[in-house]
Parts: C-alpha cells; sequence; structure tokens
C-alpha cells in the first residue's frame, strides 16, 4: 500500500507500508530508508520523521472490529439465544451478518436498518435449515415494520446471492401449533377444551393439506391458514362439546393472534370441505351447513382424494369454466351426481348446487370487478411519435393572465 | 397493427389477396412470439411427423389455440400444396415446414404482412411452439433532456396541468390528456414521462411536454430521448403452482408468500424481472425494448405450461 508523503533520504514519493518481523514500518520503495515504525506507545517524540502510529496498525491488525459491527453481532447472538436456535446457526448467521455489513449497500445505511439485516441473516439462516420460522415473529421480536423488514430482506438476498428454500409448511404447523394453550389442564381452559397434541397437529397437518391442494395456500400468508385449520381440527375432534365455541374465543384461550385473514380462510375451507362432505354417500342425505360438517371432518379427510376427484373437476377446468360461464342451462355436467339446480345460476363460474365446480384458486373463482384497460385501439397504435403538435392543444395547458392574477391571489392566502 | 391481435376476437384476419386461408395469425404470432428464423432440423414433409405431442386443443381462449388452430390449417395446407401451386406463400418448402412460418416474405414475393421494424426477432429453441399469447404493454418510462435551466415555480404558476411541491418533491408533476401521461420536470432541464402505452406514445408525450415548457418561455431542446423501462402483462390461463415453481427454479426465484403472493422471477437472458401469480397474471418488467418482453414471455411460458400438466 503506498503512502502519502516523500522520503525524507532521497525525496522519491514511493513510500510503502511494510512489516519487519511483524512490526510495521513505512519504508521507501527506492532507497529503503525506514521513515516510521510501530511504536509500543504513542507519543510526539522530537524526531520529526516518528510518526504517531495508533495501535492497530502497529500490530499489523489492519482489521479493527468496529462498534456497530460488534453491536450487531451481539444482537444477532442475542436473538439466536431467545429463539433456541442450535450454535450452527448462530455462526452461519453471525457471518452473513459479517459479510452484508461490507457490502456496499449496506455500510451506510441507518442504525435501525443495521438491527433489520441481523434479524434478516437469522431469518435465512433458519430458512436455509428448514427451520420454519417467518418473518412476523422476527419483526415482532425486533419491533420492526413489516414493509421495512421485506425491503432489507429482499436487498440481502440480491447482494449476497443468497438462495433461500420455500418455507415448510409442515414444519410451520408443527412449530405453530407448539404455541398454543391447550395441550395442559390449566385453571382457565374448560375441561373438554384440552386437546392431545399428537392428534390435533396430524389433524391440522391433514387439513392443511388439504387446503394447499386446493389452492387455498398458494399466494397467501401460511399464519391464517394454519391457525383456521387448527381451529376447525379442534372443533372436528370433540365436536359436541366445542361447536359452541367461537374462532375469536378460541385464539384467545389458546393464547395466540387471530390474524384477520384466518376469518376468510376458515369460511374458504368450510366451503371446500361442504362441497366434499356433498359427494360422500352417507351425508348426502343431511342438509349440511357450516356447522354440522365440522362434525364429519374425520370422515372427509379420511377420504379426500376420492371425494376432491368427484367434488371438483379436476381435469379440464378450463372446459368447464368455459362452459359455465357460457352459461349453457340445458347441459349438466357430467360428473357428479344430483343435479339439482338450486335457484339460477349467476354469471360467471358461479356454482351450482352439487355440480362439480373448477378446482382453481379464489382469486379465479370470484374474480373482483376490475376495469380492463383497453387494448390500444387502431388509432392509437398508427401514433409515429413524431406528429406535429397542434399549438391550440399546447395552449389548453397554459393559464391565461386573469388565471395567474386570481391563482396569485389565492396562493397568497395560503 | 401488433396490438390489434390482442383485441380483435377472429381467428383469421383477410389479408391475403390469394383468398386462401393461410395461417396469417400464427405469423403474426411468431412475429411477436420471437420464434425461430430458419428451420434446421424440422422434417419437410409434415405427412410422415407424429404430432401427437401438440396439446389437445379444448375449448377455451381462442388466443391460446392460434398456434395450434395453425398446425392444423397447416396439416389441411400440406394437403392442398400440391394443388395450389399459384400462392406465392408455399413456395418455399424450407418455410413451410416450420409450424408458425415466419419469414416467407423475403422468399415469397411480399406476399406477407410487412415485418415491422419494432419486433426484432431472437432465435428460440425449436422444439418450443409458440404461445400465442401477446404480452400488452402497460407503461413506459423514458427520459429525456431539455437542455436547459427551468424555473419550477413558474412553471407551476403558468402552467394549468402542473403541481409542484417542494417540501415533498423537488420536481413538477405535469399531466396531459393525449396521450395520458405524467412527466416529472426537474429544475435542472432533465424531464421523466411515465404512463404512456407504447414506445411512439412516449416519444409524441415527451415532445409535448417539451413544448410546454416552450411555450412557457424556455429554451426547450428534445435531447437524449430514451427509454428506460417497459412494462408489460398478460395471462396464460390456468392457475399456477407457485411453490412448485421456485423448487425447480429455485435460482431464479423468489417466493415469499408473506410478503407477496406473487412469485418473482428474475430471468438471466433477457434481463427481465417477471412477476407470476397464482390466477395465471404475468406482469413483466425491466425491458428497455419490447422484444425483451415478448422474448421473456416466450421463455416463460413453456415452464408455466409444464405446471399446468403436472397438476
Amino acid at each position: 500500500m503506498a503512502a502519502r508523503g516523500s522520503c525524507p533520504g532521497c525525496g522519491s514519493a514511493a513510500l510503502v507500508e511494510d512489516a519487519h518481523y511483524a512490526q510495521q514500518q513505512l519504508v521507501c520503495a527506492a532507497c529503503g530508508c525506514v521513515l516510521a515504525e510501530g511504536l509500543l506507545t504513542t507519543t510526539y517524540t522530537e524526531e520529526e520523521h516518528l510518526r504517531e502510529v495508533a495501535y492497530s496498525q502497529s500490530t499489523g491488525q489492519k482489521e479493527q472490529l468496529s462498534r456497530c459491527l460488534q453491536r450487531g453481532i451481539r444482537r444477532v447472538q442475542d436473538l439466536c439465544k431467545v429463539l433456541q436456535l442450535p450454535t450452527v446457526f448462530e455462526e452461519t448467521a453471525v457471518s452473513y451478518f459479517q459479510r452484508a455489513l461490507q457490502h456496499a449497500s449496506f455500510h451506510l445505511v441507518s442504525l435501525e436498518k443495521k438491527e433489520l439485516l441481523g434479524g434478516c441473516c437469522i431469518f435465512v439462516t433458519c430458512r436455509q435449515h428448514n427451520w420454519p420460522l417467518t418473518m412476523g415473529t422476527i419483526c415482532s421480536l425486533l419491533y420492526a415494520k413489516q414493509e421495512l423488514f421485506a425491503s432489507v430482506y429482499l436487498s440481502l438476498q440480491k447482494e449476497l446471492g443468497l438462495s433461500v428454500p420455500a418455507l415448510s409448511l409442515a414444519d410451520l404447523v408443527k412449530t405453530h401449533l407448539n404455541s398454543f394453550q391447550l395441550f395442559r389442564h390449566t385453571a382457565d381452559i374448560p375441561a373438554p377444551f384440552v386437546e392431545d397434541k399428537e392428534k390435533m397437529v396430524a389433524r391440522t397437518m391433514q387439513i392443511v393439506e388439504l387446503a394447499s391442494e386446493t389452492w387455498l395456500v398458494t399466494g397467501r400468508h401460511p399464519v391464517p391458514i394454519i391457525t383456521a385449520a387448527a381451529f376447525l381440527s379442534w372443533q372436528s375432534l370433540q365436536p359436541a362439546a366445542r361447536l359452541t365455541c367461537t374462532f375469536t374465543r378460541f385464539c384467545k384461550l389458546a393464547g395466540v393472534d387471530l390474524p384477520p385473514p384466518a376469518h376468510l380462510r376458515l369460511k374458504e375451507l368450510l366451503e371446500i370441505l361442504l362441497r366434499m362432505a356433498s359427494k360422500l354417500s352417507w351425508l348426502r342425505v343431511f342438509n349440511m351447513d357450516k356447522k354440522t360438517v365440522v362434525k364429519h371432518i374425520g370422515d372427509l379427510l379420511q377420504h379426500r382424494i376420492f371425494l376432491l376427484k368427484n367434488a371438483f373437476c379436476l381435469e379440464d377446468e378450463e372446459q368447464r369454466a368455459t362452459a359455465l360461464s357460457e352459461g349453457s342451462p340445458g347441459s349438466p355436467p357430467a360428473a357428479g351426481g344430483a343435479a339439482q339446480e338450486k335457484g339460477c345460476p349467476s354469471e360467471g363460474k358461479r356454482q351450482r348446487e352439487g355440480s362439480p365446480r373448477p378446482l382453481l384458486p379464489p382469486c379465479l373463482i370470484n374474480p373482483r370487478k376490475r376495469l380492463r384497460t383497453a387494448a390500444l385501439s387502431a388509432s392509437d397504435s398508427a401514433i409515429t411519435g413524431d406528429e406535429p403538435i397542434s399549438d391550440s392543444e399546447i395552449e389548453q395547458y397554459l393559464r391565461g393572465p386573469e388565471e395567474i392574477r386570481a391563482f396569485r391571489k389565492a396562493k397568497a392566502w395560503q | 397493427f401488433k396490438d390489434d391481435l390482442s383485441a380483435s376476437p377472429q381467428l383469421f384476419t383477410p389479408m391475403s389477396p390469394y383468398g386462401v386461408d393461410l395461417p396469417i395469425q400464427t405469423t403474426e404470432d411468431v412475429l411477436f412470439g420471437s420464434q425461430f428464423n430458419q428451420p434446421k432440423e424440422l422434417p419437410t414433409d409434415f405427412s410422415s411427423v407424429d404430432l401427437s405431442f401438440l396439446p389437445d386443443i379444448t375449448q377455451d381462449n381462442k388466443e391460446q389455440n392460434l398456434s395450434e388452430d395453425g398446425h392444423e390449417m397447416q396439416k389441411e395446407l400440406d394437403g392442398s400444396i400440391s394443388r395450389n401451386k399459384d400462392s406465392g406463400i408455399f413456395m418455399d418448402e424450407s418455410s413451410l415446414c416450420c409450424p408458425d412460418a415466419t419469414q416467407p416474405s423475403p422468399e415469397a414475393s411480399g406476399v406477407c404482412p410487412p415485418v415491422t421494424p419494432m419486433t426484432p426477432m431472437t432465435p428460440v429453441t425449436p422444439a418450443s411452439e409458440s404461445s400465442g399469447i401477446v404480452p400488452q404493454l402497460q407503461n413506459i418510462v423514458s427520459t429525456v433532456n431539455l437542455a436547459c435551466k427551468l424555473d419550477l415555480k413558474n412553471i407551476a404558476l403558468h402552467a394549468r396541468n402542473a403541481e409542484y411541491n417542494p417540501k415533498r418533491f423537488a420536481a413538477v408533476i405535469m399531466r396531459i390528456r393525449e396521450p395520458r401521461t405524467t412527466a416529472l420536470i426537474f429544475s435542472s432541464g432533465k424531464m421523466v414521462c411515465t404512463g404512456a402505452k407504447s414506445e411512439e406514445q412516449s416519444r409524441l408525450a415527451a415532445r409535448k411536454y417539451a413544448r410546454v415548457v416552450q411555450k412557457l418561455g424556455f429554451p426547450a431542446k428534445f435531447l437524449d430521448f430514451k427509454i428506460q423501462n417497459m412494462v408489460g402483462s398478460c395471462d396464460v390461463r390456468f392457475p399456477i403452482r407457485l411453490e412448485g415453481l421456485v423448487l425447480t427454479h429455485q435460482q431464479f426465484s423468489s417466493y415469499e408468500p408473506e410478503l407477496f403472493p406473487g412469485l418473482i422471477y428474475r430471468m438471466v437472458k433477457p434481463r427481465i424481472v417477471l412477476l407470476i401469480f397464482v390466477s395465471g397474471k404475468v406482469v413483466l418488467t425491466g425491458a428497455k425494448e419490447r422484444s425483451e418482453i415478448y422474448e421473456a414471455f416466450e421463455n416463460i411460458y413453456p415452464i408455466l405450461k409444464g405446471f399446468k400438466k403436472a397438476l
């Protein structure tokens, strides 16, 4: 490394910092004159060429962990302890953090972001080891805003080129259910509400898999789905005692947050289950509704493969959809049982009672009416970009003198 | 006329003077779909080729079936080729064999519709067929240098369509009705124009903004007009298992349902970012040229289609 200044012996500017037996020296590359050496003490000495050399430089240690980095590493280690992660995770997270902080894009960000960066590194480490940690958990531990966390996470992923595997829903189910307080008898939980953990985990897993097969999971937050599935599985394990308990009450008893989308997920899950129930031969006689279907969830899950095939047309979904949307009332769908048309079918892909509906994500089943921007018309596409621009067209955008006066007067009040 | 394609419901626009039912639509598809120029390995005689790999033609969106119908037409035409010698298109055997015959125009006597200069073709692996879907451009962002210092307060005072809030943002926000766009005009004389639906519209709009600034008394020029970003969108018409896609294309995809419902696919060549949603809608962005969007979509379509079958 070249240093500033000129050699007092020969006057050349080629000064190099070099180590002699691990003692740093400032040497002239031309004549070999030693300008300065690492000192054990920092003093203003009498010799004008002896410069004050900092301790870190004199011992040859070019790197010194900055205070910010030290603090960040400590934070990462503390978070790992709070989350009870294995030591391997801690080391990996710390190494990611160090790498990230050295990166140009993270070196100068705000302290708030640097703290989030530590959380992101832990999050990435957990995901790479398939440890089910959600962003929500990390954000709540860091008291961070989710949008800020999201932006830091995405830029971290891009800058360090990390490949982060997808969140494993199965593991997340187990971890999330761990936090439910329903598996032991306590004073504030009525006796019939306590449930065996293994049974509940198994059934919740099955319901989540069912949701995943029926397009309820893709693109949605995973935790509300798991909460809704847990509620359904808990109710179905002892329906007699638990049907009267509401979703909100269940979450309060379990000591778990009820995220807002969970109600919608519950509704969608029940709709799927009702459709399946309509295909189960010994249930067809009953008039199923949202409450009663819960009693039979066990059976429905047992035969879910068969029921899914019959309740929804898995193949030729779009053919069915187009047929339905074209509104052919005279041709009832081929598969499926009693096609009792309860009321007239509404427009689009609306389901008729008893007739199979295509297995599509809810956003396609209930499309929100959106203003579709029309495709470029013929006149638009004939534009070359070099057309003459008329003066009148431009003048419509300019203010007249009276208008300016009025505007000035109005603005004066502001 | 390429945008007509997405708007028109008919399958075959009668453009040929020869009166033969030509697969003109497939030709247009290919122009956008950036199909192969020189079919090398395909056999010249279609009757002996096993076409069972082609997907079944379903009743759904005709746009999707354009290429498939094109194949059908090609088979029919094969039969009639020996009889129909006067049709200029079929003079060239090599152009016939590729199912989406793209360039008979240079060889044949100018029968095919003119190739617009806006769609440079890039060769693609011969095994893929054109998707028949054309991404629609939704937004073009361009910049231009007016090359003179501007007094933003003055502009905001004298122009009706301008808003200027220096505490919020250091530029004048100006809008015009035709083409419906928005411009950010900075005091340095640089301007950003957004909201246009085509490159020409963006250029015309930028010129109009420059004219407004000129009429306000500034010696505005029109230098270094450059398209900075183009955004397109389209619909593949079938739901997509994003969890599966992120597993098989991990190095390109980022799917975080906690953050965003769509999958972010960073394509390397061309360098385009695609947002893929479970409904089958795809947004393509990051392009500097229209062809990059079309090419990116043609690259992603077979991947997405692969997921449809695996359901």
